[in-house]
């Protein structure tokens, strides 16, 4: 029972940290219409940015200041990049972003090396927040979910409550009406990718000393991130929401229970075979859900796009 | 009786909840021209997407030579032998006139999904094709991307690719909008030409284009037709007039 | 069923074939050394997959992030029959494997492309990218298939001899190679030119017409999906031929990602585009890939400038100057490009320079002495680093003061009447 609680709140964590990547990635693709492949790359910058800071200032500074050095960056992205490339169309787009990510790939390599960087915690987090039987949830934990869950509540204020909101969520369905109501759309977008990639950048902060900030955690999550949004439905927030928490917990719950596919065979009357290293089917037989826990997010999302090509919450196109 | 070329059977569509078509009833006879005038937003382009499958209706049935063809997706439709333009025009911008009037004749002369004919060795397609483009005014432009061409050459494209499919039945939508008075002569004198022999129907604005091409003329008023008949007939109806005139009245206001 | 068709195949639309297969003989006996017979053969390799990627992306409108599946089962199975080949359970020889590595891509195309060619555009993409992830991590879990993190490998030689030849050397194996980018390129062509082929061109276009004048744009779609896929299959029996082992590596989004930048370099809207990528890509990677170890992020900048500054490739950059040259205005850009030459080269070496220097000082700062261009000097002084920052600014500053010129020439080498370019 205290397993399923610490998962459950493991879940939680993870699961808001992908849809504080997800919401910013939903955001800038219902508004624009592309699909920011290098969204993941900016939640690696947000983390080396942090560390960066905090060897200098520590923690606390880096918290602050990453996130918007990096909304700066994604803004300069949209104004400098992604606007000239708009005009050939939405390939071009898509391929631009996916070239983007491999450059900011390597060029965090090229300065931060191959290697993960000691991007630690602060020490006044330090302590082990709950003590289940089952395990601990180290109080930086906490901290991640204050962090998500603020983020969300003022998200949520800004896009339901306040004017620039209303323009945001104007411009989604009728960018022309608006830019013809003598608002400042090019601008719009842009504060809307600078501040989604800010949101990543935020997300990579928080999450870089708990999941370590190396050069492959943008890989690691980025692929996990586009399954939430494809699964949830391209352009709803809603169902990014939903598929973050979805792949959150089902991600967290395969990596604890160690069941083999071996036991299945077993218990449904199977012979263990002698020699298994041999055996044609010996993958089958050592198969372990923690092995396979990696590759659920993509049989869900080819299984989504197979029989509901819009996603969970997607609009079916008229 | 002989079937209907095209019969629209008390056909509606309703927009999350807005009714566009109410009880559209149309019939067309076999090699007619036909014309459908009304307002702005009458529902004449929402019939022709109804149709040609790019919507689905609501309620009704719509009848090609007395096959039913409600719902059936565009493809299916041009196959059972009916072709359209449209208002805003639609080929195939980064492709040469030749091979947007090629790649419109593919399917009807049988090739399918064939990926063992060579297009360039096909005879009868290649002098069909020529055929087409001569009769098209456009021979001079043959190797011309369709994109790059100017408006006027565009609309006659447009016709060429609906019509090069060897459909019997055209829908032609508004084939002579945004043109000069000459332009719309030479359009006008090429609907006569390729259209021969066909059923055709046509949504035009220009009266004086419907009544030199119609030999009967539909009036489609909010989503009804309200009257059918020779170019004479409708010009002397009388709730045609009050259309008319109540509809130019709005307008000015 | 059509009918009348015109006599067979012509002597003159024959000529570029013979003349290519010429070239092909040719070259192992013009390029002698080792080594490049060894980047040949990846090239061939590399031609066969970008072009068959450009069946999706140039001529289909489908961008695919996970072309490189096809190629690296097409491979693992190839390897696998070779396994199997020498152990006499069957009997095949070894010039006849691409068509099984085709026929297993073939097959995986036909099963994922059921389903992954309803849409076109982000959709499709993002199944492309799906499948490609998902069939990366089986890569590491299936090891009776795959072989886990060392992947698989087999013996070439080991097949029956065909015509005596056992394929020890790697000229033999160009041979092959060869044979098989010349069969693939020549089948790819005649596909252009089939009523498929050109309403693939044709849903890339304009989808919603190319369903009024009777396609199903789903099944033009699947149709090239399932030949891209049969090509890049032979490209990874080739690879497999070639390199006697295959990896994850080799079908991960990484692989995929190097087929997209190969085909895109070259330009996508052009049948020559991706064998001049194929070319390019390759030789620079090794040239350069060899002499630095920053060889990916160059190419990436490259890359991302590419796409936002040259959309057409580098194809379409030639392409471009056809019009000039029927003007017989190309003269006029001579003088400007000359120009530009100077300080745009200037500009690279020295931002290039530049960059190499900032890599050695942050993760090999203990060494006092690095070589660059066959100079070796310290690292520690001031002389390098003023050296490099004035090229990279000079040449920059000059570059962009020319490139008003360079632009104001092409204006008017391009100029005609009442034509909007």
């Amino acid at each position: 029972m205290d397993l399923i609680i610490i998962n459950l709140i493991d879940g939680l964590i993870y699961g808001l940290l992908l849809f504080m990547l997800s919401s910013g990635l939903t955001l800038i693709f219902s508004m624009m219409g592309v699909l920011n492949l290098s969204h993941a790359a900016f939640y690696m910058l947000g983390a080396y940015f942090a560390y960066q800071i905090s060897t200098i200032t520590g923690f606390w500074v880096g918290l602050i200041v990453a996130p918007l050095i990096v909304t700066v960056l994604g803004a300069g992205v949209e104004r400098y990049g992604l606007r000239r490339v708009h005009q050939y169309g939405h390939v071009p787009e898509l391929i631009f972003t996916f070239g983007l990510f491999f450059v900011i790939e390597e060029l965090v390599q090229y300065v931060w090396g191959r290697n993960m960087v000691p991007y630690n915690s602060p020490e006044s987090l330090n302590f082990i927040a709950l003590n289940l039987a089952g395990g601990t949830i180290p109080a930086y934990k906490i901290f991640m979910l204050l962090v998500s869950v603020a983020i969300f509540v003022t998200l949520y204020y800004v896009l339901a409550r306040t004017r620039i909101g209303m323009i945001i969520q104007a411009a989604l369905s009728y960018p022309k009406t608006v830019e013809a109501l003598g608002h400042n759309v090019p601008l719009v977008f842009m504060g809307v990718f600078g501040v989604g990639t800010g949101l990543a950048g935020l997300a990579g902060v928080i999450a870089g000393p708990s999941l370590t900030t190396f050069p492959g955690m943008a890989f690691l999550l980025g692929s996990i991130v586009f399954v939430c949004v494809v699964v949830g439905g391209l352009g709803s927030l809603t169902g990014a929401f939903v598929a973050s928490l979805l792949i959150g917990w089902l991600q967290t719950f395969a990596a604890s229970y160690n069941i083999g596919a071996g036991d299945i065979l077993l218990a449904m009357g199977y012979e263990y075979p002698k020699d298994v290293y041999y055996h044609p089917w010996r993958d089958l037989w050592t198969l372990t859900l923690p092995q396979i826990g990696p590759i659920l997010p993509y049989l869900l999302l080819v299984l989504v796009l197979v029989f509901r090509p819009h996603g969970l919450f997607g609009k079916r196109e008229s | 009786m002989v079937a209907e070329a095209l019969k629209l059977d008390n056909v509606t569509k309703s927009f999350s909840g807005t009714e566009i078509i109410r009880g559209l009833n149309l019939g067309i006879n076999e090699n007619e021209r036909h014309a459908v005038i009304g307002p702005n937003g009458a529902g004449k382009s929402t019939a022709y997407n109804l149709i040609t499958g790019r919507y689905e209706v609501t309620s009704g049935k719509i009848f090609l030579k007395g096959q039913d063809i409600t719902n059936l997706q565009p493809y299916e439709v041009k196959r059972k032998g009916l072709s359209r333009s449209f208002q805003i025009t639609n080929i195939f911008p980064k492709m040469s006139v030749f091979e947007n009037v090629r790649c419109s004749l593919l399917w009807a002369m049988d090739y399918k999904y064939s990926f063992w004919h060579l297009v360039g060795k096909q005879k009868a397609l290649n002098e069909s094709a020529e055929k087409i483009i001569e009769d098209l005014n456009l021979k001079e432009r043959r190797d011309t991307l369709a994109g790059v061409l100017s408006y006027a050459e565009q609309r006659a494209l447009e016709i060429g690719i609906t019509i090069a499919g060897g459909s019997e039945v055209i829908l032609l939508d508004e084939p002579t909008a945004g043109m000069s008075v000459s332009e719309t002569e030479y359009i006008v004198g090429l609907i006569r030409k390729v259209t021969e022999g066909k059923t055709l129907v046509v949504v035009e604005h220009d009266m004086g284009v419907v009544f030199d091409l119609a030999d009967r003329i539909s009036v489609l008023v909010y989503g009804e037709i309200i009257a059918t008949g020779t170019p004479i007939e409708v010009k002397e109806n009388k709730a045609v007039q009050e259309a008319y005139l109540g509809a130019a009245l709005e307008e000015e206001h | 069923m059509p009918s009348q068709t015109t006599s067979t195949i012509s002597f003159s639309s024959l000529v570029p074939w013979l003349i290519a297969a010429l070239v092909l003989c040719v070259m192992p006996f013009i390029f002698t050394g080792g080594g490049s017979i060894t980047i040949m053969n990846q090239i061939g390799i590399t031609i066969v997959l970008a072009m068959s990627y450009n069946m999706l992306l140039g001529q289909g409108g489908m961008l695919s992030f996970g072309h490189a599946v096809y190629m690296g089962l097409g491979g693992f199975v190839a390897v696998h029959v070779m396994n199997i080949v020498e152990n006499q359970e069957i009997w095949l020889p070894l010039p006849l494997l691409p068509l099984v590595g085709g026929l297993v891509g073939l097959g995986f195309a036909t099963i994922i492309g059921s389903f992954s060619t309803r849409k076109a555009g982000t959709v499709f993409a993002m199944i492309s990218l799906g499948i490609g992830e998902l069939i990366a991590a089986c890569c590491i879990i299936i090891t009776v298939f795959f072989g886990g993190e060392e992947g698989i490998s087999g013996d070439r030689t080991m097949a029956p001899p065909t015509f005596g030849v056992e394929f020890i050397t790697q000229k033999e194996v160009y041979f092959l190679i060869a044979f098989w980018v010349l069969i693939s390129t020549f089948l790819m062509y005649l596909f252009t030119q089939t009523p498929v082929g050109k309403m693939a061109n044709a849903v890339r276009d304009n989808p919603e017409r190319a369903e009024f004048v009777g396609y199903s744009m789903r099944w033009v779609r699947y149709v090239s999906f399932c030949a891209a896929g049969f090509f890049a299959g032979i490209a990874g029996a080739l690879f497999a031929i070639n390199f006697e082992i295959l990896t994850e590596q080799n079908l991960n989004l990484g692989a995929s990602f190097t087929v997209l930048l190969a085909t895109y370099i070259g330009g996508v809207g052009f049948f020559l585009g991706p064998i001049v990528g194929a070319i390019l890509f390759t030789l620079l990677q090794t040239v350069i890939g060899l002499q630095t170890d920053l060889w990916a992020l160059y190419t990436g900048v490259v890359f991302i400038l590419m796409v936002m500054f040259m959309p057409a490739g580098l194809t379409g950059l030639f392409a471009m100057h056809i019009i000039p040259w029927q003007l017989g205005r190309i003269g006029m850009l001579i003088k400007p490009y000359s120009k530009i030459f100077i300080p745009g080269t200037i500009f690279i070496v020295g931002a290039v320079c530049l960059t190499e220097l900032i890599n050695h000082v942050r993760h090999h700062g203990d060494e006092e002495f690095m070589t660059l261009f066959w100079v070796e000097f310290n690292t520690r002084s001031i002389v390098p680093w003023g050296v490099f920052i004035i090229f990279t600014a000079v040449g920059f500053w000059f570059s962009r003061a020319l490139a008003v010129e360079v632009k104001e020439a092409w204006g008017n080498a391009t100029f005609v009447e009442g034509v909007r370019r």
